[in-house]
């Protein structure tokens, strides 16, 4: 697979490791009421479609960038790939 | 044996006489010959014994497809199994025997199988060894074992090279016949780069197999001069003797190129290169493959694919026999005898499957229409075709067509399912293609010469305008589409005699009409049933004839039976090319640590830690044992002084504004109020509340923190502080970067490790313990002006230093850490004496944080802040991770002090029964501890911190170990600390 | 005067190969030091290196050189690696010095071990075992890419029309030369290609 890197173009994905869902960006609130509930359903609580998933990707032999990319995991076809660090940055305004 | 069958023509170079050697006897040969064509021209029509049946088998066809004539190529160690004699280019002094046969090839003892085929047929193993059940392993399998498989493995190192590479082109164009060089021209032309692969040595496809003109010359001419304008191109890689086995995501192939297997001898250099090949387009232009039609005994040596003869007729020279008949379904087989007879070979007949007129008449060549060849006579080759209407053809060889399968392979690599077509009578490729490919000429149903040369170049016109590139101008030559009808005819009903549809298998057409019978009616499940298409040609000649006797068994159309999937790779790949240069001590790279030359010299026994190699003991003269110097090494540290190389443990430098509170957020305890110059232990949790890992961060500055970890877990730790950094908190200034390999890092631990670094360090330097107390950190410099590092941390217990050097002087560091320690009899001390340490000090390591435990498990329970944001804190919190009966640390030792603990024994209560439901806990880690006289351990218990001096049963199931173990503190040494701050 | 002297062993130190026209040798006294641009102060510590080293900060997959050769190679999105001939250990104090404090910088000059790669085969050599496209239409002069080779992570950049440096792990350093030196033997035989 190649992954195109937002700043350094194609890449082939052996340079990269695999995190997990992307939602793992989306960490809960550890002073809310409800936290333990939240950082459970965090850590446990996966979806698992067949098609589209936002994930991430560590350029680990690479520039260190944490990316999230959006893959249809059936064809793998790679539809978006941004820096982790502006997704988290643009969370951080909305929330 | 003289060429007998050698006949005129052919791109061989007839002035140059190749000597090789088939089963012990010299044949000769000519640059050009294959292996396979050398054979034929030498006369050698029995090349083989089938694999189940022991059946004679000659050569069948001229290429990759090729199911019979497997040898075992070259001697000794050398010996590579399973080639196909087609793909191999003739040597001289090339040694080849042929394989799967006990005795002599022509007197093979297991050619009795063949009699006891009616027990042999589809599901026989299933069927067969069943009964009785004990006879499985005793009797059958041996049997079994010693009479399946094919070739012998020399069962010796490979002696070769392989290797591998990378690389890149605009346009990948895969097979050099007609349509793929016209392809690799509009392309070359219009200045991208290409990359023109094909399997064989000699680059035109069928181009040199045939006899039909393009632009008024020969088409192998044409085809010669085309690769040599192609060759004479910057922008242009020509890659024969390279088979594209593979299409993979993203433009991304595999390609297997055999570099030295035509010449005698490698010299030392790679004989594969395993090439991925990243390309931003690609044209498929494989061509396709001929198929036989399955009638009785349609597996005798001397019957050949029909274009094959055409091969070996036209490109290499030779004819399989004096007289061969034709029997065909198709237009195609008539150019056969065409070809045949202007060479001069004697035409026996023609038989065609179709109630038509005859394409046309040669002279001596009884013509058969509406007809087909129901049996053969000739066991060890070809003696006389016998037809449905009576009539018995007298013949060396029989060619057979069955009509061509354009190769499809690759267009399914990716799921995509080939499509079915009746005019062609075969599947073309399919709409869901891997990105990036377009599918020209034979390989996707375009059957006659003019059609591929255009689609060739429109399939390259049309890569070159999605990459946005001009197309050069370019006409492809004057060729013509010639007659190519076909059929459906795939075999002849026979009740009594076996007609053969895999040769490699030996998967008879009434194999499949039994897998169909018994239930086995989806074609992936025949497969596995019947064995249909396995092996190293992959069911290239037999699928197709395959799936239309299920599709008739079970009333479908074959596209309604579908294809199996196509997996790559395309042809075979050896495992020495898949491994490359991954083998013996390069399988994978290695770390040294700084010191590494300096413990060699001094009798250091080394042991892997993940990548590194690390010293585990110093043997001294006189030792007996690791024991031994482990023991000694230990004590004389607690004695006096020990050095050990701790550069191993990663160390990360972490900058920025926020570097404290950003500590505070992945460390469970906090950073943000430890003062300059201090260092402190810290302790990470997983999200999930589970330790992660462990080690001392030490700030040098308001800004600046070094974090060690273990050496375990280095990388992953980085890894993960880069995810904290940039997806929880991204806006907080903090910049990471390893410089684990930076510093040579020593622990000079023991009473004398202050008086010893005394001398190191550089006077202006103040380390007494008023002025550098214990969890101290500076900056210093050592031996004349060398910047250090000072930490005082402790993993032994004692009086310790962590002293660092940019790692290019920790070779020298080494040496004179231990010349300013000889009045101190300081020793070396490897890893094995730094576990035996850490456990008499109740110390953690990855068997104590092993993903299982958590702070409270350990007795760091309070190091786990609930007043800030951390990883891991909320869900350490959960109920089952801190109640009172969790598994907690606790030290071990033997009741009878003179037993050895056993790591891994579990916990039982005494006088409970050894059973699950009373298991208490584990045993971590365990030593002799030489300071203590007997034997220690670390591990888990329930309840444990309330139960010292509690007596319970150690129990290993696996060592078949049971001994009582006396539960105490686990700090052994020195419990209240007061050496290590002294 | 110290009672002990320390002499300096980097791993690769007096590395020559030739074979054919390729030339792989370990350049020496090598320093690297890394630049960290602080957040939200990015601007101002670009400017300090730029009038501290007459250096621009490159954009990423590039590096920029000096006149004196000092070369900056960018390296993550806020991260750039400065190298330079600088024998002793403290190019870190050196940097440090010119930059006050505008940019994070941490020693890297034992981190990694050089490798010069040249000559007009280099690219045969390293297609065993890059998996970056070194065409120079691909990777153009000056530019850089961190990537793994056999294994091993490695920086590569472009120093010339047929010269490449190539950076990695000082702790693997003899499985680094290792590669390389296969890879000549392998794409370019005894006398070359």
């Amino acid at each position: 697979m190649l992954i195109d890197h937002p700043l350094l173009g194609p890449r082939d994905a052996a340079e990269f490791v695999y995190l997990g869902d992307a939602c793992l960006i989306d960490r809960p609130d550890w002073t809310a009421d409800d936290a333990m509930e939240r950082f459970h359903d965090y850590g446990y609580v996966r979806d698992n479609p067949a098609d589209e998933h936002r994930e991430l990707w560590f350029h680990e032999q690479g520039d260190r960038s944490w990316l999230v990319v959006t893959r249809n995991v059936s064809t793998h076809e790679i539809l978006r790939v941004e820096l982790a660090r502006d997704v988290a940055l643009e969370r951080g305004q909305d929330g | 044996m003289s060429q007998v069958n050698r006949i005129s023509g052919g791109q061989i170079d007839r002035g140059t006489e190749l000597k090789f050697r088939f089963n012990g006897k010299w044949m000769t040969g000519h640059p050009g010959d294959t292996l396979a064509s050398a054979l034929i021209a030498n006369g050698q029509k029995l090349v083989g014994r089938s694999f189940k049946y022991h059946r004679p088998r000659g050569i069948f066809t001229a290429g990759p497809e090729e199911p019979n004539a497997l040898v075992e190529l070259r001697d000794k160690a050398h010996r590579e199994p399973n080639t196909r004699a087609t793909m191999v280019e003739l040597f001289d002094g090339l040694w080849a025997t042929s394989q799967n046969h006990r005795g002599s090839l022509e007197h093979d003892l297991l050619a009795v199988n063949d009699w006891f085929a009616p027990f042999l047929s589809a599901g026989f193993y299933y069927k067969t060894f069943m009964w009785p059940k004990a006879f499985w392993e005793k009797v059958y399998e041996p049997i079994i074992r010693s009479a399946a498989g094919l070739g012998r493995l020399s069962m010796q190192d490979d002696p070769d090279t392989y290797d591998k590479g990378f690389l890149h082109c605009d346009l990948l164009v895969i097979g050099s016949g007609p349509s793929g060089l016209t392809a690799a021209l509009v392309a070359a032309r219009s200045g991208a780069r290409v990359i023109l692969a094909d399997e064989d040595f000699r680059m035109g496809g069928r181009l040199n197999s045939e006899t039909l003109d393009l632009g008024g010359m020969p088409g192998s001419d044409w085809a010669a001069q085309a690769v040599s304008e192609l060759s004479g191109m910057d922008n242009v890689r020509l890659m024969s003797r390279t088979a594209v086995y593979g299409a993979y995501d993203h433009g991304i192939y595999g390609a297997l190129e055999r570099c030295t297997d035509h010449l005698a001898s490698s010299d030392g250099k790679p004989r594969q290169i395993l090439w991925r090949i990243y390309s931003k387009r690609a044209v498929l232009a494989a061509g396709s493959t001929e198929r036989p039609i399955a009638f009785a005994n349609n597996d005798r040596p001397g019957l050949m694919l029909a274009g094959a003869v055409r091969s070996y007729v036209n490109r290499f020279g030779v004819t399989p026999a004096e007289d061969v008949a034709v029997f065909t379904n198709n237009d195609d087989g008539w150019r056969t005898a065409k070809d045949l007879a202007e060479k001069g070979v004697h035409v026996a007949a023609i038989i065609d499957t179709r109630d038509r007129a005859p394409l046309f008449s040669l002279p001596d060549a009884r013509i058969h229409m509406g007809a087909a060849v129901r049996d053969t006579v000739g066991r060890k080759g070809m003696k006389s075709a016998i037809l449905t209407n009576g009539q018995v053809i007298p013949c060396g060889a029989l060619a057979v067509s069955g009509g061509w399968n354009p190769n499809v392979h690759l267009t399914c690599h990716q799921r995509g399912k080939p499509v079915w077509r009746d005019d062609i009578c075969a599947f073309v490729p399919g709409n869901a293609l891997p990105v990036g490919m377009v599918v020209a000429g034979a390989a996707n149903g375009q059957m006659t010469l003019a059609a591929a040369l255009n689609e060739g170049a429109d399939a390259a016109r049309k890569q070159l305008e999605e990459l946005g590139v001009v197309a050069a101008e370019y006409d492809p030559p004057q060729a013509e589409d010639e007659p190519r009808e076909c059929a459906a005819f795939w075999h002849l009903a026979n009740d009594k005699k076996r007609a053969w549809l895999d040769l490699q298998n030996d998967v008879t057409v009434k194999d499949v009409k039994i897998a169909n019978a018994e239930g086995y009616r989806s074609v992936e499940l025949l497969k596995r049933y019947t064995t249909l298409g396995m092996a190293t040609d992959q069911g290239k000649t037999s699928n197709i004839a395959g799936l239309a006797v299920l599709a008739e068994e079970s009333g479908k159309t074959i596209p309604e039976v579908g294809t199996t999937i196509f997996r790559p790779p395309y042809t075979p790949v050896p495992i020495g090319a898949l491994a490359g240069r991954s083998r013996g001590k390069d399988f994978r790279p290695y770390r040294l640590t700084p010191s590494h030359r300096w413990a060699e010299a001094h009798g250091a026994s080394f042991v892997e830690v993940g990548n590194w190699l690390r010293a585990e003991w110093y043997t001294q003269p006189g030792e007996k044992g690791w024991r031994d110097s482990v023991d000694r090494e230990a004590r004389m540290t607690r004695q006096s002084v020990g050095i050990c190389d701790v550069t191993t443990l990663g160390k990360i430098d972490i900058q920025g504004r926020d570097a404290g509170a950003f500590l505070d957020k992945v460390y469970s305890n906090t950073f943000s109020t430890l003062p300059v110059g201090k260092v402190r232990y810290g302790l990470m949790l997983r999200e999930d509340g589970m330790c992660y890992d462990d080690g001392t961060t030490a700030r040098l500055g308001d800004t600046h923190y070094v974090m060690t970890t273990t050496t375990a877990n280095a990388v992953l730790v980085y890894r993960r502080l880069e995810f904290a950094r940039q997806c929880l908190w991204p806006d907080m200034d903090v910049h990471l970067i390893s410089v684990t390999d930076g510093w040579a890092q020593f622990a000079v631990a023991g009473p004398n490790s202050r008086a010893l670094l005394r001398k190191i360090v550089d006077q202006e330097h103040d380390i007494s313990n008023d002025a550098f107390p214990f969890m101290a950190c500076g900056e210093i410099t050592a031996c004349g002006g060398v910047p250090a590092r000072l930490f005082r941390i402790s993993f032994s217990g004692e009086l310790a230093y962590e002293i660092a050097v940019p790692s290019r002087y920790g070779n020298a560091m080494v040496a004179a850490l231990m010349a300013a320690g000889q009045e101190f009899n300081a020793v070396p001390y490897g890893t094995e004496a730094l576990g035996v340490m850490r456990i008499e000090k109740g110390h953690c390591t990855g068997n104590e944080l092993n993903g299982q435990t958590t702070a409270h498990s350990i007795g760091l329970g309070k190091m786990v802040s609930q007043k800030k944001e951390c990883i891991g804190n909320v869900l350490s919190q959960r109920h089952a991770l801190i109640a009172e009966d969790v598994e907690r640390l606790v030290g071990l030792r033997p009741v009878d002090r003179g037993r050895g603990l056993i790591a891994g024994s579990h916990f039982i209560a005494k006088g409970a029964s050894k059973k699950m439901a009373n298991d208490q806990g584990w045993i971590t880690s365990v030593a002799y501890s030489p300071n203590l006289g007997h034997s220690i351990g670390l591990g888990f218990l329930k309840r444990g911190h309330e139960r010292m001096g509690e007596i319970v049963r150690a129990v290993s199931p696996i060592h078949g170990t049971e001994m009582d173990v006396e539960i105490v503190s686990a700090h052994f040494v020195d419990p209240d600390g007061e050496r290590l701050r002294g | 005067m110290a009672d002990f002297t320390l002499t300096s062993e980097p791993p690769l130190a007096g590395t020559q190969t030739t074979r054919g026209s390729v030339r792989l040798s370990a350049p020496e006294s090598l320093a690297i030091v890394s630049v960290a641009l602080p957040l939200g102060q990015e601007k101002p510590a670009c400017s300090a290196i730029e009038s501290a080293f007459k250096l621009v900060f490159p954009d990423p997959g590039q590096s920029t050189v000096a006149q004196d050769g000092t070369r900056l190679v960018r390296t993550g999105p806020d991260q750039a690696l400065l190298i330079f001939e600088w024998p002793t250990p403290d190019a870190e104090s050196h940097v440090a010095s010119k930059l006050k404090g505008k940019a994070y910088t941490t020693d890297q000059t034992d981190v990694w071990v050089a490798l010069a790669l040249e000559g007009p085969d280099c690219r045969a050599v390293l297609e065993r075992i890059c998996p970056i496209d070194l065409d120079p239409t691909a990777f153009a002069e000056n530019d850089a890419a961190r990537t793994m080779m056999e294994h091993l992570g490695v920086l590569i950049v472009s120093t010339g029309k047929d010269s490449f440096l190539l950076l990695s792990a000082s702790s693997s350093a003899r499985t680094f030369l290792h590669a390389l030196e296969t890879s000549m033997f392998n794409a370019l035989g005894e006398g070359g290609a």
